[in-house]
């Protein structure tokens, strides 16, 4: 075909043009405008003039260092943990040929959709000190104090980050690993390497970067996680940037102060990103140098440590991951019988949460108006950014490589922004308007759509680059205009993408409380706020039978795009 | 215009180290191959007659109509690609279904006419299938149906059968040409393979670096290629110095021929085929030729080839490498060789010299 440099009908037409600018104005426009409020809140002093004040009060505090620090190192260590666990299981996905190997493929996508609500809801019904570990040593040594008291401390914080983040790692690194040719572990056979130097010599430094990818993703995620520090951290002991933010703008009302300290955390997440962009054109030149067509060869684990490992793992991810999660519905479906508190089967608490049962002054009551705001802010939301992920993956197909990588880093642009930082960006903005609560609605839309358009892109864009320009043109020169073939052979094509894309977005909208909650006021609750607040009031069932409604909604929407695939 | 079938005038497209230019004419009803080496601007040049690329300079005119600034949907040129880019989503009849959607014809004519076309391109039946249930060859097939659809006025194929395997090329080249000759649809075919080109064309067009070599007939372009490029592109052959012939000049009853001494020779050349060459291997018998001949007497053979049906030899006389075909295997390894003066093509500077024979 043509290889050569030269404009193609296709790079002159405005149809594509006229699909990307309004798409990028639309995002620009919902990204900059609460930054910006940010900004001049974090640079105008009292009197409205132009100052570093308020920035340097806030960098000579050392209250904003020892912050600071905290955040770092707990990201720091949680992230070193995820990779430590995710390695391992890397390696047996990449080597090893075993049934169950689809469970914990699966597994990997769950960090990016799973509400950090339910990961603490999770961590304290499984790990808490009246956990169903504790519960079961209790049990087995017929003991009455639980052994296990980790609630409240930095190694929950840790180990919730590990469970939240290590199938990142997993993910990331085996499908990098898979991809590996063999041909160079059997040259370093041929020329009489053992299996251990193999791997430190041959396999290890060109995980790099993958490993260097995937650790950067997970420390800037644990870096602006927010549900997680705000429950488990428990107290000023274990507060995080992000958390402080949230602190000072909703709780002592020092909205200057928040601001100067989004600032910090703006500046560093645009870093994070920055480097985590680095590492993956690190992987894709490698993936280039190295594309090799050779069939892979799975063996089954042949050696009985080989198996046990296997095994091993795979329980291990089991329960770790989907423990927390099975114990949440578990647990909803239990309810004290008698005035002793044992537990047995009930269906109270759902029955509490459709208002068949009244309960004074529960937040389980609010529980079904929840639940309608969210399934609607999450349906918008999916449309919107779905509209404009694809609008914009239109747009970004066609540039060239130079120009579409900025313009790529544009539109992830709003990754770089933490969402509690897209939270009081829009909290600002509520403020200066008077309005009800439809106006509120719509900024939780419309905070949520800046939040989930880059992960729908991501899904969009690289199939999009899939498809041939052969198939564009054939179409073009068989009598279909370039919007014809836009929605006559692009977009069909694409729809597999845009499904997972529209369901990532349902439901990351769905599960999402850091923006949510800096950003709306009483009138608007959301069912991971509701959450949030039976956790806070320690009803840990009301909330597990919220939790367990949450799991149905996000699983009926993955479903059904399957389906949507396969049709 | 007035001109009917296809006309590129003084076309010109510009690009950071390559330019192409391009002077086509292609009459109704004739099928031309474009031949020449990877880059050449063959692909390219079906691009700018679909319109998918823009022409600013020239003009390209279809029939009597200036198409230079039609966009590519209007164009009515139906076009099969090198990877066929069949629509994954679509199934076979909805692909070659696909361009009468956008054309004011009645359900039931369309339905008929892809049984028509499924019948030409002998995949009757076809028309559920999925694209991708579909071999190699049966997809160059819903393809060119496909492209037929909408009765283009031009056909262009791409390489239409790069992707194949020998036996299915040569099949398949059979019944592009006989559903040409169905069609009588002008078209035009874009290929590396000079054998390809060499069967299928009426005429053909060997390109290089964006320039046209020769436009002629393929028997033309075979035994009198204009350049030393195109005589080296579309076969095997032997180029020798100018002034070799005084030397090798075996005139047995007449006299000398006119067109060896008409003109003087500096860097002169002269190139003849393989096949034109008579090979003698048995020197107590006399040379078997008696029109006016270059005769090369002991020339080592170097390497024989056997290509099934015949052998390539390569000699060397006198430090030049000569090749030729002959149906057996030389008894000696020493060999006498003659090529007639009429089939030696001259060229000066790389171009031929003397239209006449």
């Amino acid at each position: 075909m043509n290889r050569k440099e030269g404009k193609d009908i296709l790079d002159t037409s405005r149809f594509y043009r006229a699909l990307g600018t309004p798409a990028m104005l639309l995002l620009t426009f919902l990204f900059l405008i609460p930054l910006s409020i940010i900004l001049g809140k974090a640079f105008v002093d009292v009197d409205g003039g132009l100052s570093l004040e308020r920035l340097q009060a806030m960098l000579s505090d050392p209250y904003t260092w020892r912050i600071l620090r905290f955040t770092l190192v707990q990201a720091l260590v949680s992230t070193l943990v995820s990779v430590a666990i995710g390695l391992p299981g890397a390696y047996l996905l990449a080597t090893y040929r075993f049934r169950g190997k689809g469970i914990i493929k699966a597994i990997c996508t769950i960090p990016f959709v799973l509400p950090s609500i339910l990961v603490v809801l999770g961590f304290v019904i499984f790990y808490g000190n009246n956990g169903m570990i504790n519960q079961a040593i209790m049990t087995i040594l017929g003991t009455d104090t639980p052994p296990l008291k980790i609630l409240y401390t930095f190694a929950a914080v840790i180990l919730a980050h590990a469970f939240y983040n290590f199938p990142i790692a997993l993910g990331l690194i085996s499908s990098f690993w898979e991809q590996l040719p063999s041909r160079y572990n059997h040259a370093a056979m041929t020329l009489g390497a053992r299996r251990w130097t193999i791997f430190r010599t041959v396999t290890l430094p060109r995980l790099v970067p993958a490993i260097l990818s995937a650790s950067t993703l997970i420390f800037l995620f644990c870096f602006s996680s927010f549900a997680i520090l705000l429950v488990l951290g428990g107290g000023p002991r274990f507060t995080t940037l992000e958390v402080e933010i949230y602190r000072r703008a909703r709780m002592t009302l020092d909205i200057e102060g928040a601001a100067a300290l989004s600032i910090l955390s703006i500046v560093i997440t645009l870093v994070l990103v920055a480097i985590h962009i680095w590492t993956q054109k690190l992987m894709t030149h490698q993936e280039e140098i190295e594309r090799i067509d050779e069939r892979r060869l799975e063996r089954r684990p042949s050696s009985f440590t080989g198996r046990v490992a296997v095994m091993g793992y795979m329980v291990f991810s089991v329960v770790f991951v989907l423990g927390p999660l099975l114990g949440i519905v578990y647990r909803s479906f239990q309810a004290p019988v008698s005035r002793s508190g044992d537990l047995a089967f009930s269906l109270r608490w759902y029955r509490q949460l459709f208002g068949l049962e009244e309960v004074a002054g529960s937040a389980l009551g609010t529980a079904v108006t929840a639940l309608l705001s969210s399934l609607t802010i999450a349906l918008v939301t999916s449309i919107v950014s779905l509209t404009i992920g694809t609008m914009l993956a239109a747009r970004l197909r066609r540039t060239n490589r130079k120009r579409a990588l900025s313009m790529e880093l544009y539109a992830m642009l709003p990754m770089a922004v933490s969402s509690v930082v897209v939270g009081l960006g829009y909290y600002l903005v509520s403020s200066a308007i008077v309005g009800g609560r439809a106006v509120g609605i719509t900024l939780v839309v419309l905070a949520h759509v800046v939040i989930t358009s880059p992960f729908v892109l991501r899904s969009i864009l690289p199939e999009y680059r899939k498809i041939p320009f052969s198939y564009t043109q054939a179409s073009l020169t068989l009598g279909a205009n370039v919007s014809q073939t836009f929605r006559r052979v692009e977009l069909p094509l694409l729809r597999p993408a845009m499904a997972t894309g529209a369901a990532f977005a349902f439901a990351i909208s769905m599960g999402e409380i850091n923006a949510t909650l800096v950003l709306a006021d009483s009138s608007i609750s959301t069912v991971p706020i509701v959450m949030y607040r039976l956790i806070g009031s320690y009803n840990f069932a009301g909330a597990c039978a919220l939790g367990t409604i949450l799991m149905v909604c996000c699983a009926i929407v993955f479903a059904f795009t399957e389906t949507m695939k396969r049709s | 215009m007035a001109e009917k079938g296809l006309v590129c005038s003084q076309v010109r497209v510009d690009y950071p180290e390559f330019t192409l230019s391009l002077d086509l004419e292609v009459s109704p009803g004739e099928l031309v191959s474009i031949i020449g080496p990877s880059g050449c601007g063959k692909s390219t040049t079906l691009q700018l007659i679909t319109g998918l690329i823009p022409c600013h300079t020239g003009s390209i005119s279809l029939n009597g109509r200036d198409i230079s600034h039609v966009p590519v949907w209007e164009r009515n040129i139906g076009m099969v690609f090198q990877d066929y880019a069949l629509f994954p989503h679509l199934n076979v009849g909805k692909n070659v279904a696909y361009s009468l959607r956008f054309q004011n014809i009645s359900k039931r004519e369309r339905s008929e006419r892809i049984i028509r076309l499924l019948e030409l391109v002998d995949l009757a039946g076809y028309d559920k299938r999925k694209i991708n249930e579909l071999s190699g060859g049966e997809r160059q097939r819903v393809a060119l149906a496909r492209a037929l659809a909408s009765q283009p006025q031009l056909l262009l194929l791409d390489e239409p059968l790069s992707a194949l395997d020998a036996k299915m090329r040569k099949r398949l080249r059979q019944q592009i040409r006989h559903i040409h000759e169905e069609t009588g649809i002008t078209t035009l075919y874009v290929t590396h393979d000079q054998e390809e080109a060499l069967t299928i064309s009426d005429r053909i067009m060997v390109m290089q670096q964006g320039r046209m070599e020769q436009y002629d007939t393929p028997e033309r372009i075979y035994n009198r290629p204009a350049t030393l490029f195109a005589a080296r592109f579309m076969g095997d052959g032997t180029l020798l110095p100018h002034d070799l012939i005084p030397r090798t000049l075996v005139s047995i009853d007449k006299g000398p021929d006119t067109v060896i001494f008409r003109s003087s020779g500096e860097s002169k050349q002269v190139f003849f085929r393989p096949e034109r060459v008579i090979v003698h291997d048995n020197p107590s018998l006399a040379f078997p030729e008696f029109l006016p001949h270059l005769r090369f007497t002991d020339a080592k053979v170097i390497s024989c080839e056997y290509q099934g049906g015949r052998y390539l030899l390569s000699c060397e006389w006198n430090g030049h490498t000569i090749l030729a075909y002959t149906r057996h295997r030389p008894k000696h390894s020493r060999v006498s060789l003659g090529v007639r003066v009429n089939d030696l093509v001259e060229y000066v500077a790389d171009t031929v010299v003397g239209e006449s024979h």
